[in-house]
């Protein structure tokens, strides 16, 4: 049932591949991967420095 | 902090990213349709899983604040927040990257994006009221009432999205997707669990040397009068 | 508690109708709020078709939508205030001093905000059947409904937003960042409920966005009531 659906799906949509748009992957794990770095430096300069507060 | 968490888990994070991440650009087949776009999905899913998570965990940690007070919930609640919202937000970024070329545009008001992007303005509110506290008390209750209202409001905001637009976003299901795509989403959703473990540790770590230092300011603070420091050290204690 | 005091206490109907009796009271007074909100609402509608230039398809269309839009702003304001009027002496204080029942205070302030947000929207539609050159095809019925459960349907979570960020910093900011994405369904089934309302319902479709708000209502009354005891607490 699941497959007759996709591939009604597949029928309407029809068969045209998109071509290239390896700019668009490395823009998004660009993104992403920057965004962790940024975030981890966040992290970073937040870090607790009170002695106390150590476990 | 142990060892393992501190050196061994962004050590495992880096590991299991790498690989997921090979996998999916260079191992995995081209998709029928998309092509090579589709490869965006193994960054886009697992941020996605990822953000639901943290908010799941936002949702726990604020219901378990309200029935008993405790500053590890409340820390646990905000370094979910913020942590959500940063995985929502690229996942929502990534989301409207794989748009462009697939759909033809960056945006469009299907039930799932826009539900998403309302949740997203719901957790900055939410953040943006625990700056605008200064009690840590009342910030705790306030902020736990605003997440659970927040949380009981995706459902509602999905259903009446739905039905504005009537319209049904096709799911795929791990059926339908090639086995060689299900390795790589798998490897990178556990590298992304493992990085999102990894920065909750450290948010959380430092929300909750926060409160303690919030907390224990008033006997910090020098005072003259001595009755005063007396009476806020027995407040404290 | 000792039975006698606890017989002396009123029960929460009770609690709710005098505290609403005094904020009605208060508003009548003065009848500020009211005014200022009625003509903020009609600035509001009028300046919808200024932005828009004078097409009136466009605006007849529309309509449905504006007019919540316009009662949403409205509420911001309303609401706000509604909370302004009780920090300003610590009155809230003294009201759950009394002691009254936190839930009535939230009853109270969340039926109160819903009486005013009706007497607005009651207000605003012949303003905008004149401004926009609607017509009401269904019936004035739906159209009372979808006005009694939408007001309802703002004032039960603004409520209790209201009365968190009246004790924040820049509350004037947080009210809105955090009740906007919350309405949202209930401004949308309001919107196209009243556009149905305006243009004729041929799919029988009212009924359900009726049941949409209604149940919108009856979650967020409910939370509202559960969680507005610890918002308030010291």
């Amino acid at each position: 049932m699941t497959s007759l659906t996709s591939l009604m799906l597949l029928a309407q949509v029809g068969s045209g591949r998109l071509q290239g748009g390896w700019g668009y992957v490395w823009a998004c794990y660009g993104i992403s991967v920057a965004a962790f770095v940024l975030y981890s430096a966040s992290l970073w300069a937040r870090r607790p420095r009170a002695t106390d507060s150590k476990e | 902090m142990n060892k393992f968490v501190k050196f061994g888990l962004p050590a495992l994070t880096l590991a299991l990213l790498g690989a997921g991440w090979w996998l999916g650009l260079a191992w995995a087949p081209p998709d029928r349709e998309m092509g090579e776009v589709q490869r965006i999905m193994y960054v886009h899913v697992p941020l996605q899983w990822m953000a639901m998570m943290a908010m799941f965990i936002n949702f726990v940690a604020a219901v378990t604040y309200l029935m008993r007070q405790s500053w590890k919930t409340d820390a646990m609640a905000e370094a979910s927040a913020e942590v959500g919202l940063l995985f929502g937000t690229l996942g929502m970024i990534t989301g409207s990257i794989w748009g462009r070329p697939t759909w033809g545009v960056y945006w469009s008001w299907d039930p799932r994006l826009t539900s998403e992007a309302i949740l997203l303005v719901s957790y900055t509110g939410y953040l943006v009221l625990r700056r605008f506290v200064e009690d840590p008390e009342k910030r705790a209750v306030w902020s736990a009432v605003v997440a659970i209202i927040g949380a009981i409001n995706l459902p509602i905001v999905w259903f009446s999205v739905r039905w504005w637009r009537s319209l049904h976003q096709v799911q795929s299901s791990p059926k339908t997707v090639d086995p060689q795509m299900v390795l790589p989403l798998r490897v990178s959703a556990f590298g992304m669990l493992a990085l999102l473990i990894v920065f909750m540790v450290h948010r959380y770590r430092i929300a909750l040397a926060e409160r303690k230092a919030e907390v224990a300011l008033p006997e910090a603070l020098p005072t003259d009068d001595p009755a005063l420091r007396a009476s806020h050290s027995s407040k404290v204690a | 508690m000792s039975p006698p005091n606890a017989k002396r206490r009123p029960g929460l109907l009770t609690t709710t109708l005098v505290l609403m009796r005094k904020d009605l009271l208060i508003e009548w007074r003065t009848r500020a709020r009211l005014n200022a909100l009625v003509f903020f609402a009609m600035a509001t509608l009028l300046l919808f078709s200024f932005a828009l230039g004078p097409d009136t398809k466009l605006l007849e269309r529309n309509a449905g939508g504006y007019l919540w839009l316009a009662i949403l702003f409205a509420s911001v304001l309303s609401l706000g205030e509604s909370f302004r009027v009780e920090t300003e002496n610590a009155c809230l204080d003294g009201v759950r001093l009394a002691p009254a029942d936190a839930r009535a205070i939230f009853l109270s302030k969340a039926l109160g905000n819903a009486l005013l947000l009706l007497a607005l929207g009651v207000l605003l539609v012949p303003v905008m059947v004149a401004l926009y050159g609607v017509r009401i095809v269904t019936g004035l019925g739906d159209l009372a409904s979808i006005l009694v459960l939408g007001s309802l349907a703002l004032s039960a979570p603004g409520t209790v937003y209201a009365a968190i960020s009246s004790n924040a910093r820049a509350r004037d900011v947080l009210l809105p960042l955090l009740l906007f994405p919350l309405v949202i369904p209930a401004l949308l089934s309001a919107a196209k409920g009243t556009t149905l309302v305006l243009q004729g319902d041929p799919m029988q479709q009212l009924g359900s966005w009726q049941g949409l708000l209604l149940g919108f209502n009856l979650i967020y009354w409910g939370v509202g009531f559960v969680l507005f005891p610890r918002v308030i607490e010291d």
